[in-house]
């Protein structure tokens, strides 16, 4: 084991992060990473200079001074960084509301998919960002304080921790975060990014319907749309597909994600003019499927059949979905 | 033993069965996950395809009987998995060194598994418990 990563283990603030405090936060990612750790061996490649990089456009300081604090003293470091995370983006979250939501009394707690999935189930797009110190910085600086998960112990005896980090300041060389019972923990970057590094550096935000982190790729956006649509009420879904086709206006994904959401809503016309642009932009059977369905329900079985007749002629495996949209269309208006 | 074995096969049959009663009910309008996965936008199914590559393996089965797992039973129990779970447990898979820690990690995998669904431990939050 290299010396550079015992050394990450003592955490500044003068708080022992021995056997007193050990935060099992997430112990299936810990078990699955122990592991690998354990049989890397040499492999690990340290991440390249972060630091060194000029940071453009960077503030150089950034204190996010209103964010709430949730002072935690056992196990609860997820529970109170989501709570933490939520209140500050609007949505005024309890951590004792959230335990039985996102805690696993079992094994003292709580798993990464299930931070996500608690975000969403209070309203929240959940949406992980690249693991990054700058991309970390930079939604810090647009006003987002960033969850992340901290191994403070060792590889291969792992202290699993959740955090939120609230400001930095580059010229001193200082990250700040709400962890634990700690309100202003002052870290210096290098070993913050030490523990970091042993989570793979994840990292995300919760935003209220309607916003989106400024750093996240269309891949993580959409795979967060889509999963908030699941369990969202209609409006706040569409309002947070709006808010991805701003920035990314020929998403297929998230145009069909928008006519799902309004149909939902009961908003046809809105979900029929969706369904239309993914359909004529992308020549996807399911987006003339879909169409078809509405324009049926509009009272326009004429170009509901045109648009499933386009459908049924890329339909592939959605084959079965067209023939049956046909049928319904013939059993409106009969075939002439 | 034979008890065990009986309470899993009801187990993964209940689950089969759930999933087929999913799909066969056919929605008007194609769910927005669907749209995306047909379309490539999302990952497509490789999560499943990979664990399966994984199985197919001779060292990785002999290791699965080698500890009292039938490998049958755990390639039914990935199938049980939603795409998105299968593809997250083949990237923490793939991300390993190649060798026996493929065997390893699987196993460790399944020890979990199977315990939670015997009700012993919980590590796995999509298992829902038998007792």
């Amino acid at each position: 084991m290299p010396t550079g990563t015992l050394a990450a283990a003592a955490v500044p603030g003068g708080r022992p992060l021995g056997p007193t405090r050990r935060s099992r936060c997430a112990p299936l990612f810990a078990l699955v990473l122990l592991l690998a750790a354990l049989l890397a061996g040499g492999c690990a490649t340290p991440s390249p200079g972060l630091l060194a990089q000029p940071n453009a456009g960077l503030p150089s300081r950034v204190e996010l001074a209103d964010t709430p604090f949730f002072p935690d003293d056992s196990h609860f470091c997820g529970p109170a960084a989501l709570a933490t995370s939520l209140s500050a983006a609007g949505l005024p979250t309890r951590p004792e509301e959230l335990v039985g939501q996102v805690f696993l009394p079992g094994r003292e707690g709580s798993l990464q998919i299930e931070m996500l999935a608690g975000a969403r189930r209070n309203g929240a797009v959940a949406t992980l960002i690249p693991g990054t110190l700058e991309a970390l910085l930079r939604e810090v600086a647009a006003g987002h304080p960033v969850i992340v998960l901290q191994n403070l112990g060792l590889s291969w005896a792992p202290s699993w921790h959740y955090a939120v980090v609230v400001g930095y300041d580059l010229e001193a060389g200082e990250i700040l975060l709400r962890s634990g019972p700690m309100k202003r923990q002052v870290l210096g970057l290098r070993t913050f990014e030490h523990t970091w590094k042993r989570s793979a550096h994840w990292a995300f935000v919760t935003l209220p319907p309607g916003r989106l982190p400024l750093t996240v790729s269309a891949a993580d956006a959409t795979e967060a749309l889509i999963a908030f649509e699941r369990s969202a009420p209609p409006r706040s879904a569409a309002l947070a597909y709006r808010s991805g086709l701003q920035r990314w206006p020929h998403s297929y994904a998230l145009e069909m994600g928008l006519g799902n959401a309004l149909y939902a809503a009961g908003d046809l016309p809105g979900a029929e003019a969706a369904f239309g642009r993914a359909a004529d932009t992308h020549d996807q059977a399911a987006a003339h499927n879909n169409r078809a369905r509405v324009l049926l329900e509009l009272g326009r079985p004429a170009q509901a059949r045109q648009a499933a007749e386009r459908g049924l002629a890329v339909a592939g495996p959605l084959r079965a979905t067209l023939l049956d949209t046909l049928r319904a269309i013939d059993t409106a208006m009969p075939a002439r | 033993m034979k008890r065990i074995q009986r309470l899993l096969a009801i187990v993964l049959s209940a689950s089969v069965l759930n999933a087929t009663a999913l799909h066969t009910a056919h929605a008007a309008l194609v769910p927005t996950e669907e749209a995306a996965r047909l379309a490539g936008v999302t990952q497509a199914e490789s999560g499943h395809a990979r664990l399966s590559a994984a199985f197919a393996r001779e060292d990785v089965r002999a290791e699965l009987l080698r500890q009292g797992v039938d490998p049958a039973l755990a390639q039914a129990r990935i199938a049980a998995l939603t795409d998105a779970e299968a593809t997250r447990l083949a990237d923490q898979i793939d991300s390993a060194p190649a060798g026996g820690i493929i065997g390893a990690i699987l196993l460790v995998f399944f020890v979990l598994l199977f315990t939670d669904i015997l009700g012993l431990t919980k590590v796995f939050p999509f298992t829902r418990s038998i007792r």
